[in-house]
């Protein structure tokens, strides 16, 4: 059986469909399923479920017990380097973590703070669809935070997040020319202290009032493959510690030395190589 | 790499003229000052004429230009937060000190002129040159932190800007001084062998801005594919119109050709000067927009 891609007018079998089911499948390395349905067991198996979430919403229980702020004896909050780790492996590109994103934050139409950057590798018959879930990379060593004039764009001493200030911002756009990852944007829309709605710089906070909250972040609990993992980089019997180290990660960009929190396993370097096949000029510049 | 992106987004809008404009403006206004000091500071007499001129043409710019950037802003009553808000490590940050500094260290400069005070007038315009070299070096700073755009990206830029800045100032004031002709014709003090002087002073000044921007293509043609994607736009790409056809041709090969073959006429040099200044209106743009249009990612 073929399929064909319109877009990039190549054929793709389904014996090609299958094979790659079956290596990705085959790469996870304690064998854990592609299914949704197991996927969902594993979800439950952890709390991380939102029903789960929604019951126990008042207390911080078992959902949200490996993330809520950790106490030490003196009672005092544990600093927690926050980071995820997204397999791409098992990336379908269905978008679900950034239309739950884009939901859960209201953000304004033709913005994003996450999206999914798909390219297509190789030429028929041997042709591969890649998918790049973009966001901010939440770096530790952020040029957005290095260049804000205001000091509007902060590193968060608790959670290591890198969050806006909207009381701070000016909208000068430095950040958005800074950003090595393109993951910022003026929202025009965004919601003030006071109540009031006004043009904000604005990008990924890792969901930080879920985070303060116990909670995942929406894209983890979105995401059908459970592809996203979350959790304190700085500890080590953390899933994404224990990712991080037995898994072959890579971050995006790292000769830039920004020092990113988001892993990804299963990269390529088609995904940052890759150009906009079109004769129209302002198509290509036009993406990303 | 056989690779093609069939699906993207782009977070970041692109650039409007106020950006390239408040460059601009801060560059004439920088340069205009420099000149004022060169008899009131330096003792270079025969531009004594150029120190008023200078100095209120300098403080008119600069109570332009940031109108420019707070145009820009999305909100731009929000400005005011710069003033208690500071980052040491902004290059944005240390333009409100500047911004704020300069105009003032100008109207003291300009008030000693007028006043006859030479010597307070010396120590001001001293401390007035930093601060012109700073108020557009730092728009140069500004563009040369930002790491992800290659064009911008390295140590010429800042120079690049303070030189530009000089040769648009030279071309204001010898178009300003004809105007100043034009509109009292009983005024003396500009006279052709002013506008002479200041031609030797423009030529020099496009020569070093012409081998800077030769530098800087030349260091990016080596650079990384980024890099070479920009010297291609530039100078084949979408633009080249801009940088070869306004900024080199128009705004520096042509004016260069009338300042060196007619130096006795006050009509080519005012020409020539509103070719530069064009040139460099060019420039800024083609720098500002230029290396905000390529993808990053």
């Amino acid at each position: 059986m073929l399929f064909y891609n319109h877009s990039s007018k190549s054929v793709v079998s389904l014996s090609q469909i299958c094979a790659l089911v079956i290596l990705v499948v085959d790469k996870q390395p304690n064998k854990k399923s592609f299914r949704k349905e197991d996927a969902m067991e594993e979800k439950k198996e952890r709390g991380f479920t939102r029903r789960a979430i929604l019951k126990n919403a008042a207390g911080m229980a078992v959902a949200g017990a490996a993330l809520s702020p950790i106490k030490t004896g003196a009672g005092e909050q544990k600093k927690r380097r926050l980071g995820m780790v997204i397999d791409l492996r098992k990336c379908t590109g269905c978008g679900a973590c950034s239309v739950a994103c884009k939901e859960m934050w209201d953000v304004p139409t033709g913005k994003w703070r996450s999206w999914v950057k798909v390219v297509e590798k190789g030429e028929f018959p041997n042709v591969k669809t890649l998918f790049l879930r973009r966001l901010c990379m939440q770096c530790d060593n952020a040029p957005c935070l290095r260049n804000c004039p205001t000091k509007a764009t902060f590193n968060d001493p608790d959670t290591g997040i890198v969050r806006i200030d909207p009381d701070k911002c000016i909208t000068c756009k430095y950040c958005l020319w800074n950003c090595p990852y393109g993951a910022r944007f003026i929202n025009p829309q965004k919601q003030l202290a006071d109540g009031t709605v006004g043009p904000r710089a604005d990008k990924c906070d890792f969901c930080y009032p879920k985070v303060m909250r116990g909670e995942n972040p929406a894209c983890v609990d979105a995401c059908p493959y459970g592809a996203i993992t979350f959790g304190d980089l700085d500890d080590p019997e953390s899933e994404v510690s224990r990712l991080i180290k037995t898994e072959k990660v890579t971050r995006m960009k790292p000769e830039l030395g920004t020092e990113p929190k988001v892993y990804y396993i299963g990269w390529d370097d088609a995904l940052l190589d890759a150009k906009v096949d079109s004769e129209n000029e302002e198509e290509r510049r036009n993406v990303a | 790499m056989n690779a093609q992106v069939l699906y993207d987004i782009k977070n970041v809008l692109d650039m409007s003229w106020n950006i390239p404009l408040y460059f601009y403006f801060t560059g004439l206004s920088a340069g205009s000052f420099i000149l004022s000091t060169l008899a009131y500071v330096f003792g270079v007499e025969k531009f004594r004429p150029l120190g008023k001129l200078g100095v209120v043409t300098a403080f008119l710019l600069l109570t332009v230009a940031p109108l420019f950037l707070i145009f820009d802003l999305a909100d731009p009553l929000l400005f005011v937060r710069l003033f208690w808000n500071f980052n040491p490590t902004s290059p944005i940050s240390w333009g409100t000190v500047f911004l704020t500094v300069y105009p003032i260290v100008c109207l003291f400069y300009a008030y000693y002129i007028w006043v006859g005070n030479m010597p307070r007038a010396k120590i001001f315009g001293a401390l007035g040159i930093p601060s012109a070299l700073l108020v557009h070096g730092y728009t140069g700073w500004i563009l040369a932190a930002v790491m992800p755009h290659e064009l911008w990206y390295n140590p010429m830029m800042p120079l690049l800007f303070l030189v530009s800045a000089i040769v648009s100032g030279i071309a204001l004031m010898i178009v300003l001084m004809w105007g100043a002709n034009f509109v009292l014709p009983e005024n003396e003090q500009y006279t052709p062998e002013l506008f002479s002087d200041m031609g030797k002073l423009l030529v020099g000044s496009i020569a070093v801005d012409l081998f800077l921007v030769a530098s800087e293509l030349l260091i990016l043609s080596g650079g990384t594919h980024a890099a070479q994607e920009h010297v291609a736009l530039l100078t084949t790409g979408a633009f080249s119109g801009w940088f070869v056809g306004v900024e080199l041709v128009l705004g520096a090969f042509i004016p260069l050709a009338l300042l060196l073959v007619m130096r006795k006429s006050v009509t080519a040099h005012v020409v020539a000067s509103l070719l530069v200044m064009l040139g460099i209106l060019a420039m800024r743009y083609v720098v500002v927009m230029g290396g905000i249009y390529l993808p990053i990612v």
